[in-house]
């Protein structure tokens, strides 16, 4: 344990390494900061550049700008009143209200910190849950890991967004999408049309890129999505230690929620930060403060956000299940760099794991550095004008298609996926249903077809396994579940969840 | 939002019919008894129910009553068209005048007007991708040297 610790260590302190991570951080931040562009999707952006680097780099670097996103989403939060990220939404109300009492430094500062506080005891969760979690995976045969990928589907489409039935076809979708190319099991070419380019599939970072990124851009055209500028200047203002000591409950409350949503796929940090805030205020001696500036109205959201870039990460290692869109956007980079994630992962390639462990220490240390750094730059994108910003995003988006194998094919689909994600978030479809099926597919028919060759056919080899008969029954509980909850809803007159939460979440 | 539904049911019934189509064509497989096309098979199966759900819904009235909001479909369809445009012409112009002339373009659709502005940034993030893209990462993209 201590030596790979010691291994990972040695690949992330490497100066290239270090540097990439830093300009991941950076990245993150400035991506965050702008309304619309979330975490996940500065992700995707970055995805090209990450080709030729050891799959070590690519991976903290990648992680570095979740890392990043998270903070830089509370800058335009506090600032203008538009969270930069759906992790940032609650933080909001208060971080507005004291922006508006003149107290726009201290609570930049208190989500900065907080935020590396959370990001910090996130790591050390995930190294808790997923080293002990990657020896259960070991048990794990292939109707195991079939039925985990189709809970792992059942829980996305079901619980992120509102209509199930719309959930359901975007899982289907991903998963149509995810067979074109060769068959997993006797290499016949499917659905290529006659196409060479398409023999190996749809590139999982075309398919990201479009499904997060471009279909943003149009979404932000079409429904002509614009905010405030940010006016005057700011410096962000350390909290003391005393007045952290005053926030350690919020703080507290932010890393619970955080860890319970890490490990649930869920919203990538939306929906804990929104949980963190209201038992932030159930528990605070001042909850009168709440929604008038109360600097752990910022910290307890901001907390959450932060730790759930670490503990997103447990189902994926450990399992291969991204549970939130950016854990999927690391299940490409992975995939683009021939690593399958899993118990084995932590065998084989023990520095790209353990690199990735103390690799996302050091981006929330740099993110305490860079978050005093990079507010100036941050606001003065964010003041960029509309047009001049989604042209130069829209180039970067081409051109990375582009040289993912150097060939248009990529930039055909990212354009497609990109319509299709624009139609699907319009009229309440569940994107991210969708490239969960996309990057599962492979996988999820794999296993079915393995087990059922195993077990000669026999189809019971998925109920009579322990294991892989809980998770489909949890499957089918799952997609049960939001009917009964709707029909006892209707009974009673319940009014729907604010649909504005599960909106984001789903984006 | 009934209409989208109506809509979308039909095309999604669509995707599954070519999608099921489609799998006809696969070749069949020997190394286990389920096959290549199976899984298609199922996935379009799973796709038409799904869709002619969404449908009974809609015509049932029981679809989500409130309609998306008002979009600039038209702005939407105008940067698409330009975007289809380049990708079509970028291979045979090369991406150093292909890509300028896009971003232009799309400045222009989006609303700009002052020549100044729209004519550095069409030239400046042209001349950043292809720094970063072009020179750093050794991408040969379409009429250009590529790297050294």
């Amino acid at each position: 344990m201590l030596e790979r610790f010691a291994l990972g260590a040695q690949v992330a302190l490497h100066p290239q390494a270090l540097l990439m991570t830093l300009l991941g951080v950076a990245w993150g931040i400035l991506g965050g900061a702008l309304p619309g562009i979330s975490g996940s999707i500065a992700m995707a952006l970055l995805l090209p550049f990450t080709f030729g680097m050891d799959p070590a780099v690519a991976l903290m670097m990648l992680a570095g700008v979740y890392v990043g996103a998270m903070y830089g989403g509370s800058i335009t939060a506090i600032l203008v009143s538009t969270p930069g990220t759906p992790g940032s939404a609650i933080t909001v109300v208060d971080g507005y209200a004291l922006h508006q009492k003149g107290e726009s430094g201290k609570a930049l500062g208190v989500s900065l910190v907080t935020g590396t506080v959370g990001g910090i005891a996130g790591v050390a969760i995930l190294v808790a849950f997923a080293v002990p979690l990657s020896r259960v995976a070991l048990a794990f045969g292939p109707p195991e890991y079939f039925a985990f990928g189709v809970f792992g589907l059942a829980l996305i489409s079901s619980f992120v967004g509102r209509d199930l039935v719309k959930g359901a076809i975007s899982a289907i979708l991903g998963l149509m999408l995810a067979t074109v190319g060769t068959d997993p099991f006797t290499g016949t070419p499917r659905f290529t049309f006659g196409s060479v380019d398409l023999v190996g599939g749809v590139a999982a970072a075309a398919g990201m890129i479009g499904l997060f990124a471009v279909s943003e851009i149009f979404y932000q055209i079409a429904e002509g999505v614009d905010w405030e500028r940010i006016r005057g200047r700011y410096t962000t203002k350390l909290p003391s230690l005393v007045e952290l000591w005053r926030l350690r409950v919020a703080t507290f409350i932010g890393i619970v929620f955080g860890t319970i949503e890490g490990l649930l796929p869920g919203g990538g940090g939306a929906i804990a930060s929104f949980i963190a805030y209201n038992e932030a205020k159930r528990w605070s001696k001042h909850p009168e403060e709440f929604g008038r500036g109360s600097l752990e109205g910022v910290a307890a959201p901001e907390t959450a956000n932060n730790v759930v870039t670490a503990t997103a990460l447990i189902p994926l290692l450990t399992f291969g299940i991204p549970g939130s869109n950016s854990a999927a956007i690391l299940l490409a980079g992975m995939m683009l760099h021939g690593l399958q994630p899993g118990p084995a992962l932590f065998d084989r390639t023990p520095h790209v794991v353990y690199g990735l462990f103390v690799g996302l220490l050091v981006a929330n240390l740099f993110m305490l550095v860079l978050g005093l750094l990079a507010l100036r730059p941050s606001i003065a994108l964010v003041n960029v004008r509309r047009p001049f910003l989604l042209s130069a995003i829209l180039g970067l988006v081409l051109v990375g298609a582009y040289s993912i194998n150097n060939s248009m094919v990529e930039v055909w689909i990212v354009l497609l996926t990109g319509v299709v994600g624009y139609l699907m978030r319009r009229y309440g479809y569940n994107v991210l249903a969708m490239v969960l099926g996309f990057v599962l597919g492979f996988m999820v028919e794999a296993n079915l077809r393995r087990s059922l060759l195993i077990s000669l056919g026999d189809p019971w080899v998925f109920f009579t396994r322990p294991i892989s008969a809980l998770l489909l029954a949890l499957a089918v509980l799952t997609f049960a579940w939001p009917i009964v909850r709707r029909v006892r809803e209707d009974r009673r007159g319940v009014p729907k969840l604010a649909p504005e939460l599960t909106h984001r979440a789903a984006r | 939002m009934r209409r989208a539904d109506l809509v979308a049911g039909m095309l999604l019934l669509a995707v599954a019919a070519v999608y099921f189509h489609q799998s006809l064509f696969i070749a069949r497989g020997f190394a286990d008894r389920l096959g290549p096309a199976f899984v298609p098979r199922l996935l379009a199966g799973a796709l038409a129910v799904l869709a002619l759900a969404l449908l009974v819904r809609a015509v049932g009235g029981r679809s989500e009553a409130t309609p998306p909001p008002e979009a600039r479909t038209g702005l939407l369809v105008v940067v698409l068209a330009l975007l289809v445009g380049y990708a079509l012409l970028m291979p045979k112009v090369g991406f150093l005048w292909a890509t300028p002339v896009l971003l232009a373009a799309v400045l222009l659709a989006l609303g700009v007007r002052e020549p100044l502005p729209i004519a550095l940034t069409a030239v400046g993030v042209t001349a950043a991708l292809y720094g970063v893209f072009g020179r750093l990462l050794g991408v040969l993209l379409p009429g250009t040297p590529g790297r050294l």
